[in-house]
């Protein structure tokens, strides 16, 4: 069980000591709620990335990170559920590998805490060639969204489906947003982060203590009013809705979008991993055994729980004409499911799977763990969900196919003279 | 057989080396504190071996992505598949094929000993029929259109196109469809028993795992084989590349590029100073602290995704810089003159200092990894090398040799790879 400290209110430390690893990972994740303040919280998450107070340009600041045996430092923009989590994470060498006295944990914990607490900024601004900068680099980074249709059309399929909640917004604030968004709205960001945003820290590796007291004192002066952002739990699919776009490209893409039946992220939980899994994760599922080996009709096919928001996603890399026949055997496939058509030898080799998968093996993965639990009042281990799904039974698999409830497809075709190109 | 053992004592890890009496070399790092184990079963075959050697000693051409077309038929087999087997010990298994080699591996926690003896079982019982084979184009038709699809991938390959003539680097991994229609179950038995035997592959096994059971079950489930090491052969290639400038028009939001510089080699393979004394020397003039970098990023010419690598194999080396631009040909211009202008006035002794530790510190954090340092053994053992011997290398390397490593990229020797947008 890792350590669970209260830091200040809605502040909370996980750590993991372990010397198990040559590495150490930190990881500061801010949840804030959904709303029209998206875009400012992204460009802000990225200008804290930047440079800092006391390393105030691109350059320096990726110098001493060099300088710190190579130091890896990522920002990235999640939505768990309904809210928008921003993060910032130091992986670095161990202390034990340095080739000088020092201690390198000590060292990336304090500039992590200096790249929340004291940014590069002065009398409120945080430079506008700065904000230039990653204003033009974020855009970029959306529109390259199309380059890979996978993700794409998996995302274009959550935002019609979610188009009347916020689960259907970009994750990073639209591009209208974001060319909009003014100096001060990115300061009024940063300040309503420290201020109102639920904060995680996630440490796996040693100085466990020292970055404790780090964050604490950084924290002690501010003012908290923590705000916990809510997730709209859709419960039924709507009738039949399938949308469209066509690309000239080699391949289509299937997006099928089914609404899970569940009330919160851990509502069945074990019986809905087990199921997914079944339908369409493992080499034994029933996706990948159907549809890719036994119809040749794809090279990948599977499914993925979004637990956060309580939907269920298929997707598949497809010849466009045969959109009807794979559609078709996915929803034989899960009818199967329901009905208890499963062998039940899978069900074990599903829960085998599961706890290998389960089973993490590095500090980005349990750090990964832990911080995307940033929004739940109890920590749970991977053990935990182990021992759940251990005990998930055929019957209960069937129930949880049978809460599932198709709400959207969304299909990216290709365009048929795009196969004759060179 | 006979145990070596080599330790590192900065990094505090023991490799427990062996060859088999059929010629399979062996690898085992035992880790401390971990729950799970990694094991992978390479061979030396890969996309860049086209042609095989027939009776008469004669070359044989061979259909483009026969490794990889292998990779995804061993799965199979007269009873149960090596997935539905895997399944029993609960193991996560897959595959993969690379340009110069073909690797079969797998991770578990329980069942370890077990999952490895089904590793080293279906990788030596080939079983194809017609009917699979047939099955498996459809997939691996798939897979290469996804491929088609992909705008890193298309770009990189162009880039190689335009930089190699006729060494097999040039083509996809995964062949095309026209290549593929052509291989059969005549076929895949064939070259199975050309390069599939143990003295052409190598077995690394890192984490939870005492090295002593290890060999115990390569004794027990190696087949002892009369097969031999492949020799590749090794043709040089023209010091120019065969265009300078490629383009292909792909539904993409934004111009991508892959700037190359072709090494002009005498020796099919790089040492491993010289391949250490360029990641350094590119991490100095381009890294993310770099004033190149920079510069770049505020002509808005690049974004964060700039990148640079070695890119290098047997008969084959070159330079790749590239990323994102609005104006690839203007950053190319710009690549192209800040090399000459470093070339001419040296590489800075302080972001030298800097590269290495960084290069320095990421091989050690790669040891953290149980697949990055099985993976890592079976390369090293593959390019003649004993494990560890990239640290070793590391830490002798200077600023003059890196320079040297700068020095050799030649500009009449460079191409520029782009893909944008279909208008």
């Amino acid at each position: 069980m890792p350590q669970v400290r209260i830091l200040a209110d809605q502040v909370r430390l996980v750590a993991v000591e372990t010397d198990s690893f040559k590495t150490g990972r930190i990881s500061v994740s801010a949840a804030l709620p959904m709303d029209e303040k998206m875009a400012a919280n992204s460009l802000l998450i990225y200008l804290l990335k930047r440079s800092c107070k006391e390393y105030p340009d691109f350059s320096l600041l990726n110098g001493k990170l060099d300088e710190l045996y190579g130091a890896s430092l990522s920002a990235s923009i999640t939505k768990i559920g309904e809210s928008q989590v921003l993060s910032l994470s130091l992986t670095c060498l161990d202390d034990r590998f340095a080739l000088t006295d020092e201690s390198i944990a000590q060292q990336c914990a304090e500039l992590l805490a200096g790249m929340v607490f004291s940014p590069n900024c002065k009398n409120g601004s945080f430079g506008a060639d700065n904000l230039t900068a990653e204003k033009r680099l974020l855009i970029q980074r959306i529109e390259e969204e199309l380059n890979d249709k996978r993700t794409y059309a998996f995302n274009k399929c959550i935002e019609y489906m979610c188009a009347n909640e916020a689960f259907g917004k970009d994750k990073y604030g639209s591009i209208e947003e974001i060319q909009n968004v003014k100096m001060a709205d990115v300061y009024a960001a940063w300040k309503n982060m420290l201020s109102t945003a639920v904060f995680q820290i996630t440490v796996v590796g040693s100085a466990v203590d020292k970055v404790a007291e780090i964050f604490t004192k950084k924290f002690a002066k501010i003012e908290r009013n923590p705000v916990k952002p809510e997730t709209v739990f859709v419960q039924k699919g709507r009738h039949f809705n399938r949308y469209e776009e066509t690309y000239p490209v080699n391949q289509g893409k299937l997006v099928i979008g089914f609404r899970a039946g569940m009330q919160s992220s851990r509502d069945n939980i074990h019986a809905m991993t087990v199921m997914n899994d079944i339908f369409g994760m493992g080499t034994y599922s029933k996706l990948f055994m159907n549809v890719r080996e036994k119809l040749s009709l794809a090279y990948y096919c599977w499914s993925r729980l979004v637990a956060s928001k309580g939907i269920v996603l298929v997707e598949g890399g497809i010849d466009t004409d045969k959109e009807k026949k794979v559609s078709a055997e996915i929803l034989s496939q899960l009818s199967d499911l329901r009905n208890g058509k499963t062998d039940p030898e899978v069900l074990d080799s599903s829960k085998r799977s599961l706890k290998e998968r389960y089973t993490f093996t590095t500090p980005e993965g349990i750090c990964a763990w832990y911080a995307s639990q940033v929004l739940e009042e109890e920590i749970i281990t991977p053990e935990n969900v182990i021992e759940g799904v251990e005990g998930v039974t055929m019957e209960q698999v069937c129930d949880a196919a049978k809460k599932l409830s198709i709400d959207t497809i969304f299909m990216l075709k290709a365009q048929e003279e795009a196969e004759n190109e060179d | 057989m006979k145990i070596k053992q080599l330790t590192n004592e900065k990094l505090g890890e023991t490799v427990f080396c062996a060859e088999h009496p059929s010629g399979l070399e062996i690898r085992v790092m035992p880790k401390k504190g971990y729950t799970s184990a990694y094991a992978v079963f390479g061979v030396k075959y890969g996309s860049i071996d086209t042609a095989v050697q027939n009776d008469a000693g004669e070359f044989e051409t061979i259909p483009e992505g026969t490794a990889h077309f292998l990779e995804h038929k061993l799965f199979e087999s007269e009873d149960l598949n090596a997935f539905e087997r895997f399944a029993k010990t609960g193991a996560s298994a897959n595959a993969y094929t690379s340009f110069e080699k073909t690797a079969y591996l797998f991770k578990g926690s329980e069942n370890i000993g077990e999952s490895l003896e089904i590793l080293l079982d279906f990788v030596q019982n080939p079983y194809f029929t017609q009917q699979t084979v047939e099955k498996e184009q459809g997939i691996i038709g798939q897979e290469i259109r996804m491929y088609q699809d992909l705008p890193d991938w298309q770009v990189m390959f162009n880039l190689l196109k335009a930089l190699y003539a006729s060494h097999p680097v040039r083509i996809d991994i995964a062949g095309t469809q026209e290549s593929i229609a052509e291989i059969d179950a005549d076929l895949l038995y064939r070259l199975y028993k050309n390069f599939y035997n143990p003295a052409n592959m190598v077995l690394c096994v890192v984490g939870a795992i005492e090295p002593q059971e290890v060999f115990d079950i390569v004794d027990r489930c190696i087949k002892t084989a009369d097969g031999k090491k492949i020799e590749r052969k090794f043709e040089k290639e023209s010091a120019r590349p065969v265009r300078d400038y490629i383009e292909e028009k792909l539904s993409v939001a934004c111009k991508q590029f892959l700037l190359g510089y072709k090494e002009d080699i005498s020796e099919p393979l790089l040492s491993l100073e010289d391949e250490l004394a360029s990641q350094i020397m590119l991490e100095a003039i381009a890294g993310k602290s770099s004033p190149l970098f920079k510069k770049l990023l505020d002509e808005e010419l690049i974004d964060l995704g700039f990148g640079t690598e070695l890119f290098n194999g047997f008969g084959f080396s070159c330079v790749m810089m590239g990323g994102t631009s609005a104006d690839p040909e203007k950053t190319a211009s710009v690549l192209r003159e800040e090399i000459k202008r470093m070339q001419k006035e040296g590489i800075d002794p302080a972001a030298f200092e800097r590269a290495k530790r960084k290069i320095y510190g990421r091989m050690v954090m790669g040891y953290n990894d149980i697949d990055d340092t099985a993976n890592l053994m079976m390369n090293l053992h593959f390019n003649g090398y004993e494990p560890f011997a990239e640290l070793e290398a590391c830490k002798n390397i200077t600023l003059e040799k890196a320079q040297e490593r700068l020095d050799a990229l030649k500009e009449n020797a460079s191409a520029l790879s782009v893909i944008s947008p279909i208008e």
